[in-house]
């Protein structure tokens, strides 16, 4: 008897140990993983499987993500275009300012739960999270930048190599290892605690008018701004032009007539802090994007067929149920969360 | 307990098996009556041309395209991608993550190096010009696929697998620019080159690079057959489409079979 319980105390120490020493190397401010599967959420777009998110990969990602470095003067960071109280799309900014306040002709979509998305920009054309940063940086009216004299000043810095070492176990940086990182930083920008998601989870309950607002969600816009992402991830028109030459949208990857004037469905999380509204920034708040949805879809060839039947009838106090739903989207948590934060 | 006695009985059995399956290779030779070519490395060497000439690439000196038009190049790039070397007896061998780009006006990326290849006699070759879908569709790439090369495109994810630019006068703004991709669809650049040898035989028998493969490459080719491109219609063509496609269509034919070195016939 004596002997067995020694031998499993042997064991019990050489499992623990063991175990521990699995446990990647963590800060120890960071108490909550900083990737993970929201209840409730669909499975990934599976582009993180080559790249898992790691402590030291997530904060080379962030440092990049908030460098100037990475633009031709260093003038403009990523978080220039993606502001942290905007849900990390660029508030109150139409079309974006870049470079030389250069305009581009998109608004700048907010970022969180890309994890989700196998495809980025409103119309679809980047296809993996890891090669979305190369638009950004070499876009003439963004960053201006070319990716081989990004990698050479990173190669240059005082502590990037070393961050590139702790992250990935060199310190050659690669165009590979830098969007990695970055991608690992954008990936775990996940918002899953607005007070919807903690009505879903059953610790806080929607007042009546909200409830009401969420009923008319159900009904009147789910089908395209699909829970709980609040986005089907598809490419559609909502009805805001006649005609799309000045953007054809997916049209322009596809190179079909038949998704000319199609967008990728924005999520609706954090929407009350992401004004301006559309691709292009046109509507500037909640109401009138109600308003569009209620007296000015406009009837084009590639029109929605779920909007072919024509403008919604949502009554005054239903816009306002509703606009009192989409409040509850915002998840101030992921707003003020500072292991995001730039400093 | 019981656990690791087995794991060392596993061990112990792998580590027979494996000195058994050393022994049954040196006890019987699987051909005797046939020579054994040892594994060897291959190289292919491009050799950019314009009709009769080695191109200049500088933008110093002008050609004539099959439309009689004056340009000269500044840049011609190109992606040569999955190649296959095709043994005599009909037989392929696929050169394991093989990925080069060959830029005119960089002589280290003319000379692409085939590592450890069976050894064998091949009559031919088989390559892709651009970048099989795969790898247009999986993130971040090194090497020669790094984006930093400049031959990628970030707003319709995609490599550009063939870049030609330089100046004309039958531009209206004096300068022409060729990038090619598109990786699927009706338009798709990706096209195949098969090179055959005949009479020649590449012999591999052990060495670095005592075999080399030399390949012509042909810029006139580019504006014609079986589309007749002109710089005049269209001067800039950086998008997936009909004309890329032809321009693809036109290249796929711009290699010509050389020489190869050491070759013992
Ligand atoms: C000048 C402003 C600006 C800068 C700087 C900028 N972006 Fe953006 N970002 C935008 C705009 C505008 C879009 C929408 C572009 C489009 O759809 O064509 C966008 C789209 C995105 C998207 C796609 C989101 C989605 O839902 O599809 C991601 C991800 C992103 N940016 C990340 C970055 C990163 C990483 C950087 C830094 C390397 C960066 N951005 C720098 C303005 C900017
Ligand atoms: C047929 C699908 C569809 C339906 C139904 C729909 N939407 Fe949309 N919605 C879209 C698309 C597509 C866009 C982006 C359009 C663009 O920018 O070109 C969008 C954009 C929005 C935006 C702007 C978000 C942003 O970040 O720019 C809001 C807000 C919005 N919709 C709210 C609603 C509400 C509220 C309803 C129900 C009353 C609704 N939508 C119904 C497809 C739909």
């Amino acid at each position: 008897m004596k002997v067995n319980l020694k031998i499993y105390l042997v064991l019990i120490i050489v499992i623990v140990w063991s175990i521990q020493a699995c446990v990647p190397d963590v800060d120890p401010i960071i108490t909550k993983p900083l990737f993970y599967q929201p209840d409730g959420f669909p499975a990934t777009s599976g582009q993180l499987n080559n790249n898992p998110v790691t402590y030291n990969g997530f904060r080379l990602g962030k440092k990049l993500f908030y460098d100037p470095i990475l633009s031709l003067d260093s003038s403009v960071s990523c978080g220039s275009c993606h502001q942290q109280f905007a849900a990390f799309a660029h508030l109150d900014h139409k079309v974006s300012h870049g470079i030389n306040d250069l305009e581009g002709n998109r608004n700048a979509p907010p970022l969180f739960n890309l994890a989700w998305h196998s495809n980025f920009f409103w119309d679809g054309g980047s296809n993996h999270i890891e090669v979305q940063p190369i638009g950004p940086i070499t876009n003439p009216v963004e960053m201006n930048e070319d990716v081989a004299r990004v990698i050479a000043k990173l190669k240059r810095s005082k502590f990037y190599p070393e961050m590139f070492k702790r992250a990935f176990g060199s310190d050659t940086i690669t165009t590979q290892a830098m969007t990695r990182a970055m991608a690992q930083f954008m990936s775990s920008l996940i918002s899953a605690n607005s007070k919807y998601d903690q009505v879903k989870a059953g610790t806080a309950t929607f007042t009546v008018d909200e409830q009401n607002g969420y009923m008319l969600f159900k009904s009147k816009c789910e089908s395209c701004h699909r829970e709980p992402l609040m986005t089907d991830l598809d490419y559609r028109n909502n009805g805001l032009d006649l005609h799309f030459t000045s953007d054809p949208g997916r049209a322009r990857i596809t190179l079909q007539p038949s998704d000319s004037g199609k967008f990728k469905v924005p999520s609706l999380r954090n929407v009350a802090v992401t004004f301006p509204y559309m691709h292009d920034g046109r509507i500037n708040s909640l109401s009138k994007v109600i308003d569009h949805y209620r007296n000015g879809i406009v009837q084009s060839t590639t029109i929605d067929p779920i909007l072919a039947g024509g403008n919604m009838s949502i009554t005054d106090a239903e816009k306002q149920q509703l606009l009192l739903f989409l409040n509850t989207l915002t998840d101030p948590t992921f707003l003020n969360d500072e292991r995001f934060s730039e400093k | 307990m019981k656990n690791k006695f087995l794991n060392m009985l596993m061990i112990a059995f792998v580590a027979i098996s494996i000195v058994s399956c050393n022994d049954d290779e040196t006890t019987t030779p699987s051909n005797p009556g046939t020579t054994t070519y040892n594994a060897g490395d291959v190289g292919i060497e491009f050799m950019n041309i314009a009709g009769t000439v080695a191109l200049d690439a500088s933008g110093a000196t002008n050609y004539v395209n099959a439309a009689g038009e004056s340009f000269n190049v500044s840049m011609f790039k190109y992606y040569v991608s999955n190649v296959k070397l095709i043994k005599q007896d009909g037989s392929k061998y696929e050169v394991p993550n093989s990925y080069f780009l060959i830029d005119a006006n960089d002589t280290n990326s003319l000379k692409v190096d085939l590592a450890n290849i069976p050894g064998g006699k091949y009559t031919g070759l088989e390559y892709t010009i651009g970048v099989d879908s795969a790898r247009n569709v999986s993130g971040s790439q090194t090497g020669a696929l790094d984006p930093a090369n400049g031959m990628f495109w970030s707003w319709t994810t995609g490599y550009i697998f063939m870049k030609l630019e330089g100046q004309s006068s039958a531009s209206s703004n004096n300068n022409y620019k060729y990038h090619i991709g598109g990786f699927t669809g009706t338009y798709s650049g990706l096209r195949t080159v098969s090179i055959d040898f005949t009479p020649s035989i590449l012999i591999v028998d052990g060495g670095k690079r005592e075999a080399e493969i030399h390949i012509a490459a042909d810029v006139l080719e580019i504006f014609k057959n079986p589309s007749n491109v002109t710089i005049a219609s269209g001067s800039t063509v950086m998008m997936v489409g009909p004309t890329s496609s032809g321009i693809a269509t036109n290249y796929a034919d711009m290699f010509k079979f050389d020489h190869i070195h050491n070759d013992p016939l």
